[in-house]
């Protein structure tokens, strides 16, 4: 096998060879009385996209061990990409809806490769609404005969070009430069056709997630339990014990994390994916001590017993271990655990995403329904 | 195993050709064409995170942001429409005295090319004859 090394230097010579062509294609492509040319500006497109691409699977490798998701990959999103500039540069409207639809339908197959299925759904339904309505618009608003102002010219098509590929070069050179962690670099030598960060081994397992399930329902029956049934049950035990197998001991309150911080901070800076899940399953155990604290007081310290903060308390923790559970769910149970997440976590987001739906609505209303004086 | 810079870089390229059209186009409609498709690199760039973190919030962001790109599109075709019963017309331009003071107008120099007489268009032939109507024998 033939490892090819590839520097710094010749990366960024790449990359500024691909984005000089990027702004060759979209100088040529973009619509205008004098000095448009297709065939120049397509020859030069196909030539960056090319470049890219290449640079792309230098620095990162193949996107995806799995060949069908690889191939799903570079399909994707080469058509979205061929489609995005057919967008920019075509000076029908209709064609360019035409053009915005199939990179809607190619980003929701890249969706669908990042495990997000109803995602992909929700998109392609709000926006093949979207493309429709604007279809209507228009045939209703532009039947103008040939030529016209606002189709056939553009404002500055080299300064635009170069501001939009300067910005692409700028994120693209972020990205691939060794400090960004995601080009794994040695002494400036970049390794070939090595995928430097797998994404998604399932972090939870089935089992575990089992078990995560069951002390959540155990939680949800202590919830609807009375003061007596509660102390008399042994729920608390039961659920420590099944946590603390899970999670690794529960601290006390008296204990630090001076233990195990350094095996922590190995384990993050090994694969910093597990970060989120680390943070997690420490809110978690923290969660669980300072709850059944605070079960304790609420039941027997305060007189009157307080049971109403109990089940609150009770009701916390197992949200929490729920969203735990969902997190190994990732791929499948889409729709369920995004749901849940929408409706504990985000409540008041999706409350504010209602007003401003809402208040859209009566603002579009507003505005389109105001006669105005017609020049 | 995927690998996240492929995701962000399709994501950040997305944008940067929305961002070409949105400066560049002058079609009321295209512009807002290319501010959708920009919408859709920052999801992806939310979605490959998700992804990479094992966190599903990137999702639940994304879901937002469709959302806010439902409540933008209803609010820009309805200008579209009010901003057409003003001027007759979807080119941005036309609204130039809106800028900012100090700057120079755009004037559009070249002339636009004559419109492309298309000879593919069939042209049926007269055929037939007028059908013959019938006189009404009587009148009232």
């Amino acid at each position: 096998m033939v490892v090819a090394t590839a520097t710094i230097p010749m990366m960024a010579g790449q990359l500024i060879g691909a984005s000089l062509l990027g702004v060759l294609a979209f100088f040529f492509l973009l619509p205008r009385p004098r000095g448009q040319s297709l065939a120049l500006g397509t020859f030069f497109g196909l030539a960056s996209l090319a470049m890219l691409f290449t640079l792309l699977f230098l620095q990162f490798g193949q996107p995806s061990s799995d060949d069908v998701a690889a191939l799903l990959f570079w399909l994707f999103a080469c058509v979205a990409l061929i489609f995005a500039g057919v967008l920019v540069a075509e000076s029908n409207p209709a064609r360019g809806a035409m053009a915005f639809a199939f990179v809607i339908l190619s980003t929701c197959g890249l969706f669908l490769v990042l495990a997000a299925p109803f995602l992909m759904a929700a998109t392609i339904i709000v926006y093949a609404g979207a493309i429709i309505v604007t279809f209507l618009f228009v045939l209703m608003l532009s039947h103008v005969e040939g030529p016209s102002d606002e189709n056939d010219r553009s404002r500055e098509p080299l300064l635009g070009a170069l501001a939009g590929i300067a910005f692409a070069g700028l994120i693209l050179f972020a990205l691939l430069s060794p400090g960004s962690g995601l080009a794994a670099s040695q002494n400036g030598v970049l390794p070939a056709k090595v995928s430097h960060h797998p994404l998604f081994i399932p972090p939870i397992t089935p089992s575990e997630r089992q078990l995560l399930l069951e002390v959540a329902a155990e939680l949800q029956k202590a919830e609807q339990m009375d003061r007596d049934q509660l102390l008399a049950s042994d729920y608390t035990q039961a659920t420590r014990d099944q946590l603390e197998r899970l999670l690794g001991g529960i601290p006390d309150a008296a204990a630090t994390d001076a233990l195990t911080w350094q095996q922590r901070l190995a384990l993050t800076r090994a694969d910093p994916r597990v970060r989120a899940i680390i943070a997690r399953v420490d809110r978690v155990r923290d969660l669980t001590r300072e709850t059944f604290d605070q079960v304790d007081v609420a039941l027997i310290d305060e007189m009157p017993p307080n049971l109403d903060r109990a089940r609150s308390a009770l009701k916390s923790l197992r949200q929490e271990i729920l969203i735990l559970a969902g997190v190994g769910e990732l791929p499948s149970r889409n729709v369920g655990t995004i749901g849940f997440r929408l409706f504990s976590e985000h409540l008041m987001a999706v409350e504010l995403a209602g007003v401003l739906l809402l208040v859209a609505t009566i603002g579009a209303v507003l505005i389109a329904g105001r006669r105005g004086r017609i020049a | 195993m995927i690998s996240l810079g492929h995701f962000l870089t399709i994501g950040g390229m997305l944008f940067a050709i929305g961002l070409i059209g949105f400066t560049t186009r002058r079609n009321l409609i295209t512009m807002f064409l290319c501010a959708e498709m920009m919408l859709q690199g920052v999801v992806l760039n939310l979605l490959a995170f998700s992804r990479y973190h094992a966190d599903l919030s990137g999702q639940v962001f994304a879901l937002f942001i469709v959302t806010v790109a439902a409540c933008e599109a209803g609010i820009a075709l309805a200008l579209f429409v009010s901003v057409y019963r003003r001027s007759r017309s979807l080119d941005i331009s036309v609204w130039q005295a809106l800028r900012e003071p100090g700057l120079l107008p755009i004037v559009d120099r070249e002339p636009l090319p004559p419109p492309i007489q298309d000879s593919r268009d069939p042209h049926l032939p007269v055929a037939g004859r007028k059908p013959q109507r019938q006189e009404e024998l009587s009148r009232v």
